[in-house]
């Protein structure tokens, strides 16, 4: 594909013609999750690369080789320039989120050297190496979890499940008391849910405001009381040659919460209702499930992109794909459209087990790739592994489902009624397993950072 | 046949280790890939390497001629 530097007569002519048809792309809209897969068709067949002055005017890319070539290009940021002092750029939410007094951006909206070196001291805790040591206390949780419900033969997949272990998770590699998991729980996922501009908007402020004040709290508290995990290794990390704020800290947190709340909960719902209504996959998965487990995680991956995508900023003149980019121009990258290219991955629209060369783009391209993919993954597998195992028969009522009033920056449902035949308890109830789990994390210093074995 | 990751490139999707377990190994520290044994393929394997190159997000695993 075209890919250089240099301005061609040809380039100009395409850009102006793409900027006078500017498309409908109202992320946030009612018509956008019924009308994603048409869209999709319609950008990638006329322009992969397009304009629109929806929230405020900026590119959209949607194609996988255009995506990939704007994500990984260099003169591409995704930096919030808070004070203004800088360049102005305004970092990966379009349109802007109000921030209030925690507008400190976190690595996810700075540049390297600094974003490389926030990388370097979280990695540790969230490789595919540490993660696995978390399985069996995950597997406690969600076990637990289904325990609560498994007599009844009825479940909310989204509230009872999906919501609580991947949060529990998080505040055990945040190094902060498990059981407080709910006390950021509502506002995540209300934050992703509530379109701009919504009457709720109040509500969902108060209750986000609570969860930015704990994780403020957080921060003094682990200093005076040092314990391994996220917030400890902030609080001792060189970023840049200095040591980071405890605003930044709190800003950092708030990022990983976000990241590892809402995400996973997302992807586990939407999986959970596709098997439903796939029963003979659904047998399939269950029955194959030590080698359909990895390839048909990818592919729900692929699929419904939790994360539907990014704003970024031009920060040079850039020719792509034979479009002429301009410094501060902003622009939108689809991951969710891009996992569906279908000059990438032959028939996009439909979900395939046996798919090969599977390489979507779900947790971002290039170096902000998602740092809690590993997490992601491990807690959404054994989250599925035991619905099928305990619960193979669920049912789903299709009018019960509550999908997000809002798809536009995460793909995902409030709730998901489930029935089945009931089953028996295997152990004690959420509450019961959150302490014990605790004392592991605890003694087990479950979330100190790995440290790379020598000789291998 | 003999494989290569670009290190600069690879962002630790963790996509090749996961279909070419034998050819892939993730730092324990961030899960970035390195090829096993100077990335050469045993024979039998070679379409575990290119299922590995086609799954890379990054495009950052390449053919290398012996």
């Amino acid at each position: 594909m075209d890919d250089v530097n240099t301005v061609t007569t040809d380039g100009a002519a395409k850009t102006e013609e793409l900027k006078k048809c500017p498309i409908d792309f109202e992320r946030h809209g009612p018509g956008f999750r019924e009308g994603f897969v048409d869209q999709t068709h319609e950008l990638h067949a006329k322009c992969p690369i397009a304009w629109t002055g929806s929230y405020e005017d900026h590119w959209v890319v949607s194609g996988m080789d255009q995506v990939f070539a704007v994500a990984r290009r260099p003169e591409v940021t995704n930096f919030r320039d808070a004070d203004g002092s800088v360049n102005g750029y305004k970092g990966i939410s379009i349109p802007a989120y109000d921030y209030g007094p925690y507008d400190t951006p976190s690595f996810l909206e700075l540049d390297p050297p600094e974003q490389t070196d926030f990388r370097k001291v979280l990695n540790p805790y969230m490789s595919p190496a540490a993660v696995a040591r978390w399985v069996p206390i995950i597997d406690e949780l969600v076990n637990a979890c289904l325990d609560d419900h498994i007599e009844s033969g009825s479940i909310d997949f989204i509230d009872d499940l999906a919501t609580v272990v991947p949060a529990i998770t998080t505040m055990g590699m945040l190094g902060l008391p498990l059981a407080d998991w709910d006390v950021h729980s509502e506002a995540q996922h209300a934050l992703m849910y509530t379109p701009p501009g919504s009457p709720d908007h109040e509500r969902v402020m108060k209750i986000v405001m609570a969860s930015r004040a704990a994780l403020t709290d957080a921060v003094p508290e682990v200093r005076a009381n040092p314990r391994p995990g996220f917030v400890d290794a902030l609080l001792n990390a060189t970023i840049a040659g200095r040591e980071l704020t405890d605003q930044e800290i709190t800003g950092t947190l708030m990022l990983l919460v976000g990241g590892g709340f809402d995400t996973t909960t997302a992807l586990t719902g939407q999986s959970l209702l596709w098997l439903s209504q796939h029963p003979d996959e659904r047998a399939r998965l269950a029955e194959e499930i030590d080698t359909l487990l990895d390839p048909a995680t990818e592919e729900f991956l692929r699929y419904f992109t939790p994360a539907v995508g990014d704003a970024r900023t031009f920060s040079d003149n850039v020719e792509i794909d034979g479009v002429e980019f301009k410094e501060g121009e902003r622009v939108w990258v689809s991951w969710a459209m891009a996992n569906r290219s279908p000059d990438v991955f032959e028939n996009p629209d439909e979900v395939d087990f046996d798919r090969t060369g599977n390489r979507h783009a779900a947790f971002g391209l290039g170096i902000h790739r998602c740092i809690g993919s590993n997490v992601a993954r491990v807690v959404f597998k054994r989250m599925i592994t035991a619905v099928l195992d305990r619960m193979p028969d669920f049912v789903i009522d299709p009018n019960a489902v509550v999908h997000y009033e809002s798809v536009g920056q995460i793909n995902g449902l409030v709730n998901l009624p489930a029935t089945f035949t009931a089953g028996e308890r295997r152990g004690p109830g959420l509450t019961t397993t959150i302490e014990r789990a605790q004392k592991i994390v605890v003694d087990e210093q479950l979330a100190d950072r790995v440290t790379a074995r020598r000789g291998r | 046949m003999k494989v290569e990751v670009d290190e600069h490139a690879c962002q630790g999707h963790t996509l090749c280790a996961m279909v070419a377990p034998d050819l892939f190994t993730l730092r324990d520290e961030d899960g970035h890939s390195e090829a096993n044994n100077g990335g050469e393929v045993p024979r039998g394997l070679e379409q575990a390497a290119n299922s590995a190159i086609s799954s890379c997000p990054e495009r950052a695993i390449r053919m290398i001629e012996d």
